[in-house]
């Protein structure tokens, strides 16, 4: 192998790490990436057209597949076997890890809603939580970019909970489908609008990557690369470049400091050979997760950094968010024995509701926003089948019939704020196989996201009813609402503010404590709007690189 | 289309095993079983119980891990673990709960057993939970048999098996006490047949699954027949006026 002098070590492959590498390996900078989890090909490892008869337990959800079989996710889920986590007693919190290349990108839900300029100024707006620490003018371009890059398909609905892309960045949407156009016309007679997801889903085909062909669910992963994932775009696009190199199995221990509190380089766990590796960098980004990267931060105090690193704010580790989930069902019985037709289309949502009570939300009682993901269709069988069954034989089969795809789920995804009791710090007393302490997680729900749920089961019960369903007694939000965690969209762990004293990170990422270590993942989120934080991470990471890579070009790192 | 390990036949119970049981039952069990809810669990108060109580031992074998091969998945992760009597028993609930007709296989044909033999062999927690359940169910079936007609259910002509299963195939909210228990795992077993039969080429193709299948251009969405016939459901609904406008 050539000689390979690295400019920047990138800790993570996923959303934020990828970007920032193809953004800095395009510049020309020379990229050395670490993924803890091992390589992955989604050309060959993804399950096309597999079927549910052909894996155990027809695919059902285990403890070892926690979404099912034919999950993308490698050697990861809810709990990573040898590296625990813990919570302290009175918390729930759920954290979901994958190790392998590409990371959690393997098998995202792909939705990918920009942040309005409301969202990055809630605290102006309503004096809860944090602002930005810019306009959403400042970022709109890079939206455009990321847009363009990643591929997503969608319409401008002209909303202002859903900002406009310039003329031909999106790609056109799948058409809906029966049951989404029924929720659309249920909502409607209440005065709120159904509209095209946006997903990052490509319906044209882009770069190397195929249109999608509406078959296998984006969940599994995707061989043809039409649903985005980092295995199929940013990290072989890196690649190409020549500036890039990766190690995989490279479980990043901590960011080492010299006598002045400088970040010097790293050290890792070779998970192949259980050896510690240190390397030197001029640069570090961590993008290994908003919860991992603040906890190798956390794992990386010195006599400089006594808290941790880059932690004079007090800020790392605190302000973790994850979106509010709650969800409520039921069979439509006008849906029975509905017309059958192929209901793929690209595996989830053609049609979603946005929040519609941004201008009225002084008249609610919690102050943030939801919106609602739609769980309807034929689906292909698996190991669940809906209804509530009686007696065998030839009626028991017709029952089931009538009942396919005849129900509706609405999917409750809300912002939360962030409270003082919902943070990350280091269990004194775990460590994992590699001998690293482990994260320790705390959590609450405030009334802000309980009165939030409220509102949207009622809502749903509401629409629900408007389709026919019935709807029993709405269950009270402290039980409906899904555990810290839960919905994968944890953020705020090393946020970025206006002030040093206040946050881990500037605007471009870049630690106030440490001129060359910079946070590219979620955990710079400073609020965590309804919006699904992907599309935001990618779009970030790609700015804040594009600064990097013009302070290194400048001699300014 | 069936093997049952011989190796494992200590994990079951054979039907003489447990009709010998049956003279040992003891009044009076609380055991927690699956509800009608798949996902929700129950304890059901069995006041004079004749619900086995027996100890079924749990599978302790290792699962198939956090990375196997999803292009090739395992055809046999773990041992099955049904004897050839549960066997003979599940075979023929699956016939009676989706027989065969015309033309059509039922469940029987499209080798439901076998799934129902690798999920309550499986390792895993819900498995295991409905594993403890259906073999005390099998039980049961033999024993009530054997109290209502003398002989164990297979050795029972078909009306005296449809008249047992009547007793807990229906109206699970009014069932008399002493068969909740049996009811509410039957329909667990049902739900599992059904999932195996619907999952089959056959069931997949029956119930109108029609994806899967990879499209060349834009997704064509729903046909006319299916716009036609939500445009009646808008118009039942007093929706019409509401109708989504792209």
């Amino acid at each position: 192998m050539t000689k390979f002098a690295h400019q920047v070590v990138i800790v993570g492959s996923g959303a934020g790490g990828a970007m920032a590498a193809y953004e800095l390996t395009k510049a020309g900078i020379n990229v050395l990436m670490l993924e803890a989890g091992r390589d992955y090909n989604p050309k060959t490892e993804t399950p096309m057209f597999k079927r549910n008869a052909d894996a155990p337990l027809m695919g059902a959800a285990t403890s070892d597949k926690n979404f099912g079989y034919y999950d993308a996710t490698v050697d990861g889920g809810w709990s990573v076997i040898d590296e625990p986590y813990t919570t302290d007693d009175e918390s729930d919190f759920l954290w979901w890890r994958a190790r392998m290349l590409g990371g959690r990108t393997n098998h995202w839900g792909r939705y990918s809603l920009r942040f309005s300029e409301h969202d990055f100024k809630g605290k102006s707006r309503d004096g809860l939580g944090a602002d930005w620490p810019f306009e959403y003018a400042d970022i709109a371009p890079w939206y455009d970019k990321t847009e363009s890059l990643v591929g997503v398909c969608g319409t401008n609905t002209g909303l202002d909970d859903m900002p406009d892309s310039p003329p031909g960045v999106l790609q056109p949407p799948p058409t809906p489908r029966i049951p989404e156009l029924l929720v659309a016309a249920a909502a409607k007679k209440h005065g709120i609008t159904a509209v095209p997801m946006h997903r990052a889903v490509l319906t044209r085909p882009k770069d190397e990557r195929a249109a999608c062909f509406y078959a296998t669910p984006c969940g599994h992963g995707c061989s043809i690369g039409a649903a985005f994932q980092t295995t199929t775009s940013l990290i072989p696009m890196a690649h190409k470049t020549g500036h890039f190199k990766l190690i995989t199995n490279a479980m990043v221990k901590q960011v080492n400091t010299n006598d002045e509190g400088k970040v010097t380089g790293l050290t890792y766990i070779d998970k192949a050979s259980s050896e510690e590796v240190t390397l030197d960098s001029p640069v570090v980004i961590l993008a290994a997760s908003a919860c991992e990267s603040a906890r190798i931060m956390l794992n990386s105090a010195s006599p400089g950094h006594p808290n941790g690193l880059a932690n004079s704010s007090g800020q790392l580790g605190r302000n973790l968010m994850d979106s509010t989930g709650a969800g409520l069902g039921a069979t439509i019985p006008a849906l029975k024995n509905r017309p059958r037709y192929n209901e793929d289309g690209h595996t989830a949502n053609h049609l979603f509701i946005p929040w519609w009570g941004h201008n009225e939300q002084h008249k609610l009682n919690f102050p943030r926003g939801y919106h609602f993901e739609l769980g309807t269709g034929f689906r292909e069988p698996g190991a669940w089948v809906s209804g509530d069954f009686s007696g065998y034989g030839e009626s028991l089969k017709d029952e089931a019939k009538a009942n396919y795809g005849a129900s509706v789920y609405f999917a409750l995804r809300g912002e939360m704020l962030p409270n003082e009791h919902c943070y990350m710090d280091i269990d004194p007393d775990v460590t994992d196989k590699w001998g690293i302490p482990v994260a320790r997680f705390h959590w609450q729900w405030s009334e802000h996201e309980l009165n939030q749920v409220a509102h949207g089961l009622q809502t749903a019960k509401t629409l629900l009813e408007t389709m026919g369903a019935t709807v029993g007694e709405l269950p009270p939000p402290e039980q409906a609402i899904a555990k810290g965690g839960e919905i994968i969209h944890e953020v705020g762990t090393a946020r970025m503010c206006d002030s040093p004293t206040d946050s881990v990170t500037n605007q471009w990422g870049q630690t106030w404590d440490c001129p060359n270590l910079f946070v590219m993942d979620g955990g710079v989120f400073a609020s965590n709007p309804h919006k699904n934080c992907t599309l935001t991470i990618m779009t970030l990471a790609m700015r804040n690189a594009n600064w990097l890579a013009g302070q290194i070009q400048q001699g300014a790192l | 289309m069936t093997n049952s390990n011989p190796n494992n036949s200590s994990y079951g119970l054979t039907r003489r095993q447990s009709l010998k049981l049956f003279g040992m039952m003891l009044a009076s069990a609380a055991v927690p079983v699956l509800s009608g809810c798949a996902t929700s669990e129950s304890k059901v108060s069995a006041v004079a119980s004749d619900w086995p109580t027996l100890t079924i031992e749990p599978i302790s074998v290792a699962g198939y891990g956090q990375d196997p091969s999803l292009i090739m998945p395992p055809p046999s992760p773990w041992p099955k673990t049904l004897t050839q009597q549960q066997i003979a028993l599940v075979s023929r609930l699956t016939d009676i709960l989706v027989p065969a007709s015309n033309g059509q296989p039922g469940a029987l044909q499209i080798g439901a057993v076998d799934v129902i033999d690798e999920w309550v062999s499986a390792p895993y927690a819900q498995q295991q939970r409905d594993r403890d359940s259906i073999l005390r169910l099998l039980i049961w079936l033999d024993e009530e048999s054997v109290r209502r007609f003398d002989q164990p259910f297979l050795a029972v002509n078909e009306s005296e098996q449809f008249a047992l299963l009547d007793n807990i195939a229906y109206d699970r909210n009014n069932i008399e006490q002493r068969l909740q228990q049996p009811a509410a795992v039957f329909n667990r077993l049902r739900s599992l047949v059904l999932a195996a039969y619907f999952c089959s080429e056959a069931g997949s193709r029956e119930i109108g699954y029609q994806g899967n299948v990879a499209i060349s251009g834009d997704y064509p969405g729903p046909t006319e027949e299916a716009r036609a016939h939500l445009d009646g459901i808008l118009d039942e609904l007093g929706l019409s006026e509401y109708a989504y406008q792209p």
